[in-house]
């Protein structure tokens, strides 16, 4: 009889029937167990809270890096008295070398004007010096920072340069902090998501532990395993879609907070600003939490679904 | 409707829970499967709905092997047969009614069909009147009852129950095994693992009888003891 029954029903009408017993189910569920709802959307939220303020400050360390190396150059100092035309073909062949991204010709009249700005307005340069001591130089802006010492040395080699400076030392310090954020900051994020998916998958393991006896009972009447499974799925993507939009609500104004705190503090440190940051954040966030949601709920049903 | 061909039950721990169990069932009866506990009645019950697997020999329930059944086909399994149980089973969350929609709802029927079917089911079992009353607000022999409207209600040609009486005053337990004979009159065939000697005894029906894993006795009329 239940074999005709069933052969008499369009798949459509199975498949909205499920999907109807599912949404109501997980909605029902998440109401009717409030306070283990309750605890896992905590839980969840407050892993994802420092994730999503290891992810902002990934995202800063990685701003300040690239520009840190940008400023990275090699500067080309020129004999006196070169003409016009062989400046001309001096940048050009330096242009040509492989690793530069930009060259920029200083007159030793502008990089005098450039020292007095650095100096600042207490000393006056004319005061001390009658005649520019500044020669012409070329600024050669690299495509990769860690090309600094071979352009350096091809620059060299050009007829008419008479000296190259690239801070050596400097760079390789630098070059040694910031691949030492990047790796630090991947490695970090890395356990800390780690640490956050263990946690979370085992809240999730609670709830669905303290509900062994409704999934025993949907085994001995037939359910499939699928429709064992999919009211705890979508329950766990909507605990973690309701932890993201909290953690979303600290996130936020959070990061807008400290973000014109270090403004004022710290005015020239390059941050990334609200806006090119939270969406992204939020909607990874949104979309992690709601995989790791999920995806913890398979793992903790697997246990029972194999009797 | 039911064959167990030389079925071994032993457990990973080393229990030897049933012993070379040879017993067959035809379509229609009612059989007390009775003795001791530790005896092997819930065993023998959990190889038919294949809640254990037999360590030897061959199990199978209205004609198909159901021995080494994949975890695919158990679904189509259970659905063939209702299971009643000492401790009801029943969803603390749900109302009576709700607990038996549960079982339909969850194997896909048609929403439209769940309240016709599941109201019947409850008009059988003499409690449709308390449709929506919660577990707790009913006595233990309506909770039982609730839950064999829940094995009944998608209709199987088998019904097994775990100790049905086994919470239950003589009284109740008595009104149980009544509905369980009436449900048995209606053609379903009934399996009941009990060591509730009363019921048993004024039933006279077959009685196969288990003691330390093996069948000692197989008798039709029977009584719980073989000699009273």
């Amino acid at each position: 009889m239940p074999e005709r029954r069933r052969r008499r029903r369009s798949p459509l009408g199975v498949l909205r029937a499920g999907l109807a017993y599912a949404g109501g189910e997980a909605v029902a569920a998440f109401r009717r167990n409030g306070l283990m709802s309750a605890a896992a959307v905590t839980t969840i939220m407050v892993t994802l809270l420092p994730v999503g303020g290891a992810v902002a400050l990934a995202a800063n360390l990685r701003l300040m890096t690239t520009i840190l190396e940008r400023q990275v150059q090699v500067v080309a100092y020129l004999r006196d008295g070169i003409s016009p035309q062989e400046r001309d073909r001096l940048t050009a062949q330096v242009r040509a070398l492989p690793g530069v991204r930009r060259v920029e010709f200083v007159g030793r009249d502008q990089a005098l004007v450039r020292l007095q700005d650095a100096l600042g307005e207490r000393v006056s340069l004319r005061d001390v010096i009658e005649t520019n001591p500044l020669p012409d130089s070329l600024e050669v802006a690299l495509v990769n920072p860690r090309e600094a010492r071979p352009v350096a040395d091809a620059v060299r080699q050009i007829g008419g340069v008479e000296d190259v400076a690239f801070g050596a030392q400097a760079v390789d310090r630098l070059l040694a902090v910031t691949g030492l954020l990047r790796t630090g900051g991947a490695a970090a994020g890395l356990l800390l998501g780690g640490v956050a998916l263990i946690i979370i998958m085992n809240t999730i393991r609670l709830t669905i532990i303290g509900r062994r006896q409704e999934i025993e009972i949907m085994q001995l009447v037939g359910a499939s395993p699928w429709y064992v499974r999919s009211p705890f799925m979508l329950e766990g993507m909507l605990q973690g879609l309701v932890a993201t939009a909290l953690a979303a609500l600290v996130l936020i104004p959070g990061y807008i907070l400290l973000f014109a705190r270090a403004r004022d503090v710290v005015p020239f440190l390059p941050l990334v600003h609200a806006p090119d940051l939270l969406p992204t954040l939020v909607v990874s966030l949104g979309l992690g939490g709601m995989l790791v949601g999920m995806s913890g709920s398979l793992l903790a049903l697997r246990r029972f679904l194999h009797t | 409707m039911i064959r167990l061909q030389g079925v071994t039950k032993r457990y990973p721990n080393g229990l030897l829970a049933l012993n070379d169990v040879s017993f067959s069932m035809a379509e229609g009866e009612f059989v007390f499967l009775i003795g001791p506990t530790g005896a092997g009645k819930s065993t023998l019950l959990r190889l038919l709905y294949r809640a254990e697997v037999a360590s030897r020999g061959k199990v199978s329930v209205a004609g198909r092997d159901i021995t080494r059944l994949p975890a695919r086909q158990m679904p189509a399994l259970r659905r063939s047969m209702g299971v009643v149980f000492q401790d009801f089973k029943l969803l603390p969350r749900k109302t009576a009614y709700e607990n038996v929609a549960f079982a339909m709802q969850v194997t896909g029927t048609p929403p439209e069909e769940i309240r016709p079917r599941a109201m019947q089911a409850l008009e059988v079992v003499g409690l449709a009147d308390r449709a929506d009353a919660l577990p707790w607000q009913l006595s233990g022999g309506e909770q039982q009852r609730i839950s064999i409207a829940r094995a009944i209600v998608h209709q199987p040609p088998l019904l097994l129950a775990d100790e049905p009486t086994g919470n239950l005053d003589p009284r109740t337990s008595w009104e149980i095994v009544q509905l369980l004979s009436r449900i048995n009159l209606r053609g379903t065939t009934v399996l009941v693992a009990t060591h509730n000697k009363l019921i048993v005894d004024i039933l006279r029906q077959r009685v196969v009888e288990l003691a330390a894993g093996t069948v000692v006795r197989d008798e039709d009329y029977g009584l719980y003891a073989s000699h009273a």
